[in-house]
């Protein structure tokens, strides 16, 4: 229908002719999108901030714990308990996460040491990357190798250069004293992450196999509190951890017992996820109403608008207009005034998120979405539409000789 | 020659009930195709009301009118635009232009409403702003025109789409006595090119100006005879 455009072109030129008011009309608009745009922005980019984070810090893991009642009869993990979860499908590595600390004879001088002692999942529970040499592996576990990894800064503080793969370190713990062999130097993945956190502090950090705790003096395959199981994501944590935990129990006999527990980190990331939706829900239905007071807005104008131009009406009428016409004609303004008020309120929306989002304190980048984008422009068009409505049909029903005779 | 308006005792009340007001008295009128008429009345004698019924505005409370051969007594509201659009020229004594669109954006109104397209719509709105002497001002908006200006674009708009009848509702009523002749001159130039048109004015030397007179009072009209006065002679349209 060719008539359309010239509506639109009508509509046009009546919001050129009428600047100031138009934008004033816009204004409501321009204000409610704007708000949900940088609500939804600042909203959806820290949840995808968190959601990273999570991910680096904890995706994937599962922690399991002997209880109160497993202590009581004295029936802790062991090692063969990891092991066969490892084999579990959707398992990628198991580790029981020692840690403790000692102290440490360098070049530089006497240094306390955290250690820690993992199993094959812990490369990645550690969140680290290997810089130079290489992480310790299955081989290394099984045997109890004296080897171990030490963060670079450390290895900086304890030697004064990097350059120290294969040299030996001298580590006390317990009272006994065993040379750890440097195979590796590595580096946090995120060093500014929100949630991550130093265990350290400012302690020489070494990881090693759990295994080489052996050599203190500690009995490592037996009585373990705890281990970490991680998932290679093929099969839903929550099933990985259901049969990590049938399998413990049918290890040790302890069906009906319960004497093993779990931690599923994949629910708590869920569920920070749905409370931070539940968040942002919430203030954008908030600026949802700004948005309905804008539309309300634009009726009002409308409303003047159609009393202003009565007249008009009437002789638009007297040429021919059918109602039709007229509706369209007022209907295309209320429209198009709301999308371009949507469409401004999107860029300052956009503009607005950027600028909370670079906030030192905060500085992750908004998650602006087309579809939000999308959803803003076809939302404000519905407004001008449906607010538009009234005024535009009370303008077309005008009789024409009433319209006519009013100045 | 063809009849092109046709009205049957046509009443027009107001009001019914206690204080009715008939504004139209069973009137009957017949204008044929290329007729000048004049129909002439005070305030008050119903010849606005007829104007109205006249220019498919309103419809009849009792009657029959008969438009072109067709009966638009009782039309709706859409179907009378359709008609007045196609059958009928306004030409108001308040112009009547809308203010935001320059001279040749209201000269294409009526076209636009029909449904013609933008090229040939541009064409005949100029065609119809030359044969008002305003080919220099089609940029213009009404305010930077005076009001013999304005009221020759809205002869322009009412000509343009070409309607059987043109309907000018006291077209000099707020003109000086220069532009009253200038658009006389132009009302008259178009009876001359076979186009038919109907004057409703209250001024008797207006309605001298054309060919038929037709004089209403109360509602009911009271004369209907040829003028004796009108001249045949040759008047061009009046240039700037």
């Amino acid at each position: 229908m060719g008539q359309i455009l010239e509506y639109i072109k009508m509509a046009l030129s009546n919001i050129r002719a009428n600047k100031g008011r138009s934008f004033l009309t816009m204004l409501g608009i321009i204000i409610g999108i704007s708000s949900v745009i940088t609500i939804m922005g600042v909203g959806n980019g820290f949840e995808e901030e968190m959601n990273e984070q999570l991910a680096a810090f904890a995706g994937g893991q599962i922690y399991i714990y002997t209880n109160s009642e497993g202590q009581k009869n004295d029936e802790y993990l062991n090692s063969e308990d990891m092991e066969t979860i490892e084999e579990l499908e959707g398992v990628s590595g198991t580790s029981p996460d020692y840690m403790e600390t000692g102290t440490t004879l360098a070049p530089k001088g006497t240094f306390d040491v955290t250690l820690r002692g993992g199993g094959t999942a812990q490369e990645e529970i550690s969140g680290i990357k290997i810089v130079s040499g290489r992480y310790y592996n299955k081989g290394d576990i099984s045997t109890g190798s004296h080897v171990c990894v030490i963060r670079k800064k450390d290895a900086l503080k304890a030697f004064g250069t990097e350059d120290i793969l294969g040299m030996n370190l001298e580590v006390s713990l317990y009272n006994n004293t065993v040379d750890m062999t440097i195979i590796g130097i590595s580096e946090s993945k995120n060093e500014d992450n929100m949630v991550s956190y130093d265990y350290a502090g400012d302690s020489i950090s070494l990881e090693m196999p759990y295994t080489a705790f052996e050599a203190f003096g500690w009995e490592t395959s037996e009585s373990i509190y705890s281990f970490y199981v991680t998932t290679d994501g093929t099969v839903e944590s929550g099933v990985v951890a259901q049969n990590a935990l049938q399998l413990l129990n049918r290890r040790h006999y302890s069906q009906g017992e319960e004497y093993y527990q779990m931690q599923d980190y994949n629910d708590q990331v869920g569920q920070v996820n749905s409370m931070l939706g539940m968040i942002t829900g919430f203030i954008s239905f908030v600026a949802g109403i700004s948005l309905l007071v804008g539309g309300i807005g634009v009726m009002n104008i409308m409303l003047v608008s159609v009393t202003e131009r009565t007249r008009e009406i009437g002789i638009r009428k007297s040429l021919g207009a059918k109602t039709s016409s007229i509706t369209l004609q007022f209907l295309a303004e209320s429209a198009i005034i709301s999308c371009i008020g949507g469409l401004i309120g999107v860029v300052i929306g956009i503009g607005l998120a950027h600028a909370i989002c670079s906030v030192p304190t905060l500085g992750f980048p908004p998650g602006i979405h087309v579809s939000t984008i999308l959803f803003a422009t076809l939302f404000s068009s519905g407004i001008g539409i449906f607010f538009g409505l009234y005024p535009a049909r009370k303008a077309a029903k005008l009789s024409p000789i009433e319209a006519l005779r009013r100045n | 020659m063809e009849k092109l308006i046709e009205i049957q005792d046509m009443c027009k009340i107001y009001n019914p009930g206690e204080n009715e007001v008939w504004a139209l008295n069973h009137v009957n009128l017949e204008v044929e195709e290329g007729e000048y008429v004049a129909i002439i009345g005070h305030s008050g004698s119903g010849k606005s009301t007829l104007m109205n019924m006249l220019g498919c505005l309103d419809v009849p409370t009792r009657g029959r009118y008969l438009l072109h051969g067709q009966d638009v007594s009782y039309m709706t509201d859409n179907e009378l635009s359709a008609i007045r659009n196609v059958e009928i020229g306004f030409i108001f004594q308040g112009f009547n232009l809308i203010g935001n669109l320059n001279a040749i954006a209201n000269v294409e109104l009526p076209l636009v409403y029909r449904g013609v397209d933008r090229w040939e719509r541009r064409e005949l709105a100029e065609e119809a702003l030359r044969m008002v002497g305003l080919e220099k001002r089609m940029t213009h908006k009404p305010s930077e025109m005076s009001g013999g200006q304005q009221q020759r674009v809205a002869i322009a708009r009412a000509i343009a789409a070409r309607p059987p009848v043109i309907l000018a509702d006291e077209p000099t009523g707020n003109l000086d006595s220069k532009s009253t002749q200038e658009i006389m001159g132009i009302l008259r130039g178009l009876h001359r090119e076979g186009r038919t048109v109907i004057l409703i004015t209250h001024d008797d030397e207006i309605a001298d100006r054309a060919r038929r007179i037709i004089r209403i009072m109360d509602g009911k009209i009271v004369e209907d005879v040829i003028n004796e006065n009108y001249e045949e002679g040759e008047e061009t349209y009046a240039q700037e």
